[in-house]
């Protein structure tokens, strides 16, 4: 057992633990003692939840609303939460979901109003403008250019093939907990990681041109 | 091992095998143990995938800084907090409790309280009404009173009636007669050619 997986099950251990304490507080009506209790769970999971609602939203207010909500929701319903699963699986799941909602009220929204225009050259807030010590404005530029390739090719697979590759390669989710956080057997997350690593290489050998056109031709048609 | 196991194994891997083998986390494949051409493949496809992840944790881990994860919590707590204060309620002044959670005793004493109410109202109101035409009757006071006095007196004396019914008719008398004639003495001569009605009809 390497050193990540003993951390890993000391962690599942102790949120299982703080789980069943806030659940108990909640039922003492002990809430103040409830929530700082829950507060250690929140402090070890917040990074790993905003990066997931990252990953799903691609816009960072979203996704900030997105874990907060799955947060209290959690938290509301911990009375429904069952020991025997780990918390970390019970949590993303909730999370996954409220996302998977969002992604389709967006599309909705996205029928009837239409985009604000962006910015020049893409910038997003000042914060961008500010010159920094990181790397060189082309460093950047080229950085921003790969990543957006990327999630442009991620947001054209399929949702499940998405969030199989998603949790399996940037969370390091084993397929076992992919299993029981989409609710798909063992072998079809295999199988769905499989082709979306075959479809996002294909997507993305593609030159950027290959993909304006695609893009374009799917606006209109 | 078998002529076609030998064959297989001496086969390159296509990017299909790599990518299966790689999402199947079995990267001892025996050809690959062989080949050092594919296990170059398979080196690039694991590092190109690494960097994928690399990248799109960078890209995350920009947009959550520790500020805004700290922000974000204390956003968590804030809704936790209000979502446990229990609703603040601003109940109506007369009815905050509602009126079917009272006793149904209560309830019936009220009803009885208000029938009791309404039958004393109206036989109240009777004998008010009774007194006061008895009033009427007692005292002439003003000309309507005179008046309904004299008709009572008339009932019981002969010839106040007789004086009343003659003045009455000097009246009707007269109402007819200036409506038969018209006022205006240019159109007489006009009136007396007009054929009446009542002239036809006979």
């Amino acid at each position: 057992m390497t050193g990540a997986q003993t951390a890993g099950l000391a962690g599942r251990e102790a949120d299982s633990v703080a789980a069943s304490a806030v659940k108990a507080m909640q039922a003492e009506g002990k809430h103040a003692e409830a929530r700082d209790r829950y507060a250690e769970l929140v402090g070890r999971h917040q990074r790993r939840a905003s990066r997931i609602a990252f990953h799903y939203m691609r816009e960072a207010a979203e996704a900030d609303e997105a874990v907060q909500d799955a947060f209290v929701k959690a938290y509301s319903h911990l009375a429904s939460f069952r020991e025997e699963l780990p918390f970390e699986v019970w949590f993303t799941r909730i999370l996954i979901n409220g996302c998977l909602d969002r992604i389709k009220a967006r599309t909705r929204r996205g029928r009837w109003i239409s985009q604000m225009p962006d910015g020049p050259a893409g910038e997003r807030d000042f914060a961008e403008r500010v010159a920094g010590s990181g790397p060189s404005p082309e460093d950047q530029l080229l950085a921003r250019e790969r990543r957006e390739r990327l999630s442009r090719a991620l947001f054209r697979l399929p949702e499940r093939q998405r969030s199989v590759f998603m949790l399996s390669h940037y969370e390091g989710c084993t397929s076992r907990e992919v299993s029981a956080l989409t609710g798909l057997n063992e072998s079809t997350v295999r199988v769905h990681l499989f082709r979306a690593i075959r479809k996002l290489r294909a997507l993305l050998a593609e030159g950027p041109l290959a993909e304006k056109l695609r893009e374009k031709r799917r606006v209109n048609p | 091992m078998s002529i076609l196991n030998r064959l297989r194994l001496g086969a390159h891997l296509d990017d299909a095998a790599i990518a299966a083998l790689w999402a199947e986390g079995r990267p001892a494949h025996p050809h690959l143990n062989t080949c050092v051409a594919c296990r170059n493949r398979f080196a690039s496809f694991s590092s190109w995938l690494e960097n994928l992840r690399a990248d799109a944790r960078t890209e995350a881990d920009e947009n959550f800084p520790t500020e805004r994860l700290a922000a974000q919590q204390a956003q968590i707590f804030r809704r936790l907090e209000a979502a446990e204060r229990p609703a603040r309620v601003i109940a109506f002044p007369r009815f905050a409790e509602p009126l079917t959670s009272r006793s149904s005793g209560a309830s019936r004493w009220i009803a009885a309280a208000a029938a009791a109410g309404l039958i004393v109202g109206v036989g109240v109101g009777q004998v008010m009404n009774l007194r006061h035409s008895l009033t009427f009757r007692a005292s002439p006071v003003s000309d309507g009173r005179q008046a309904v006095a004299a008709t009572a007196a008339g009932q019981r004396d002969p010839r106040l009636l007789t004086a009343s019914a003659t003045r009455d008719e000097t009246f009707l008398s007269e109402l007819d007669a200036s409506l038969s004639r018209p006022a205006v003495p240019e159109l007489r001569a006009l009136d007396a050619f007009t054929p009446r009605a009542g002239d036809q009809a006979r």
